[in-house]
């Protein structure tokens, strides 16, 4: 569609009044166009007032107790000592934990980590710093991935928590995207009940996501073959 | 201070609290639900007019906000906009679901349109919009209340109402561009 048509549709794409299908292609026009966004700012604008409009009714204290709860930070799952001996899971859930604790106590978490989990020391090293991130993969199927990484230090690691296995004839691939251009960061298979961490250095202010797709078994491909069924931004 | 440099003030406050939520600041977080999470429900109660629905929602809604905080751009509006257009995205998405369980018929009478049209407004409680809303064109209030609050698609107006989608459209983009020129001279001040 044409910019002139898709402008026509902005108005409904500001009340959600288009199908799937057309939010879609007007999704993926914003990207281009230089004129529609400040147009839909102000549709948007307009939108706002609607939604701030009804009657205004207290939500149930119960329900605050529940949302908080779901992103509360839940030390219990670092001091488990059976946990540590795992050794991966461990690892694992400290990645879950990490961004919740408070610097001081972290460091004393990875002081304990570092000293039992050999295997793990990249991604404990990736943590313990500052400027760690974490991007949770999501996409076409239900998974637990995500990719922690330190920009600044270039180190960055996937842990797999929960990822199906991709049948005998084919591995998964990880990809960094820059642009359009995905580069392969390596194939892996999930270890069936264990997490995995893989490790990865590179220059993370290149790429903007991280993905991984289902290829041919055992080398993977130059370049995806298959549409990304997980999707990360980093 | 004036409403307008409340209103602004706050919308920093807005970003920064997103900007600390996409860092997982849990307390941040509590913050921006005790801010929003009336508005987020009282629409989805609107829209949904039961309250276990409204409460799904709103769990939906923050949920999201935790993970995709960091996808808030200020570049294309404010914190406030976004926050709530998500929420009713959200809300459309269980209104929807809703009718398809209750497999609906999609042409019913005019009747039940004009109600859906008066319920709604009749839970428009907000002075500069409910007169703004009532100042409109009948039939461009009809088509952007069905829209916005019933979460209908252009196409299911059209069909609803029995007129061409072209005919939809119009009244929408007509309707939404004088709201617009209504409204923008009043700004109520965030919640
Ligand atoms: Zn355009």
């Amino acid at each position: 569609m044409t910019h002139e048509a898709l402008r026509e549709l902005l108005p409904a794409y500001a009340l959600d009044a288009l199908t799937a299908e057309e939010a879609r292609e007007v999704r993926a026009h914003l990207e281009t166009c230089d004129r529609c966004p400040g147009e839909l700012a102000l549709l948007q604008e307009t939108a706002t007032r609607l939604a701030g409009a009804p009657v205004q009714v207290p939500p149930p204290p119960q329900l605050r107790e529940q949302i908080l709860a779901a992103v509360r930070p839940q030390p219990s799952v670092v001091t488990i000592p059976r946990g540590w001996a795992i050794g991966l899971a461990a690892a694992a859930a400290a990645v879950i934990v990490v961004a919740a604790l408070t610097a001081a106590r972290f460091g004393q978490q990875v002081a304990q980590l570092q000293q039992r989990i050999a295997a793990q020391e990249q991604v404990l090293a990736i943590l313990a710093g500052p400027t760690a991130q974490t991007s949770v993969l999501a996409g076409s199927i239900e998974a637990g991935v995500k990719f922690v990484y330190d920009r600044t230090r270039g180190q960055g690691a996937l842990v797999v928590t929960d990822l199906q296995d991709p049948g005998r004839q084919s591995v998964y691939q990880l990809w960094l995207v820059a642009g359009a251009v995905p580069e392969s960061a390596g194939v892996f298979r999930p270890a069936p009940g264990r997490p995995l961490v893989i490790p990865v250095r590179a220059d993370f202010t290149r790429y903007q996501a991280v993905a991984i797709s289902i290829e041919r078994a055992p080398f993977g491909a130059a370049q995806p073959t298959t549409t990304p069924i997980l999707v990360g931004r980093i | 201070m004036r409403p307008a440099q409340l209103a602004a003030s706050e919308e920093l406050e807005d970003r920064q609290l997103l900007a600390r939520i996409a860092r997982r600041d849990s307390r941040a977080f509590e913050v921006l639900y005790d801010r929003y999470g009336r508005p987020v429900y009282s629409l989805a109660m609107g829209m949904l007019r039961d309250a276990g629905g409204a409460q799904e929602v709103t769990q939906e809604v923050f949920l999201s906000i935790w993970r995709q905080a960091a996808e808030f751009d200020p570049s294309r509006g404010s914190a406030r906009s976004w926050l709530l257009a998500l929420a009713h995205h959200k809300a459309v998405d269980a209104v929807r679901r809703g009718r398809m369980r209750a497999a609906e018929p999609l042409q019913e009478t005019k009747t039940s349109d004009l109600d859906v049209v008066d319920e709604a407004l009749r839970r428009v409680e907000q002075g500069r919009v409910r007169e703004a809303l009532v100042r409109l064109p009948a039939e461009q209030r009809e088509a952007i209340v069905l829209a916005y609050y019933g979460g209908y698609t252009h196409q299911e107006i059209a069909g609803r109402l029995g007129i061409p989608l072209g005919t939809a459209k119009t009244r929408i983009r007509d309707g939404m561009i004088r709201l617009r020129g209504t409204l923008a001279g009043v700004k109520e001040v965030a919640p």
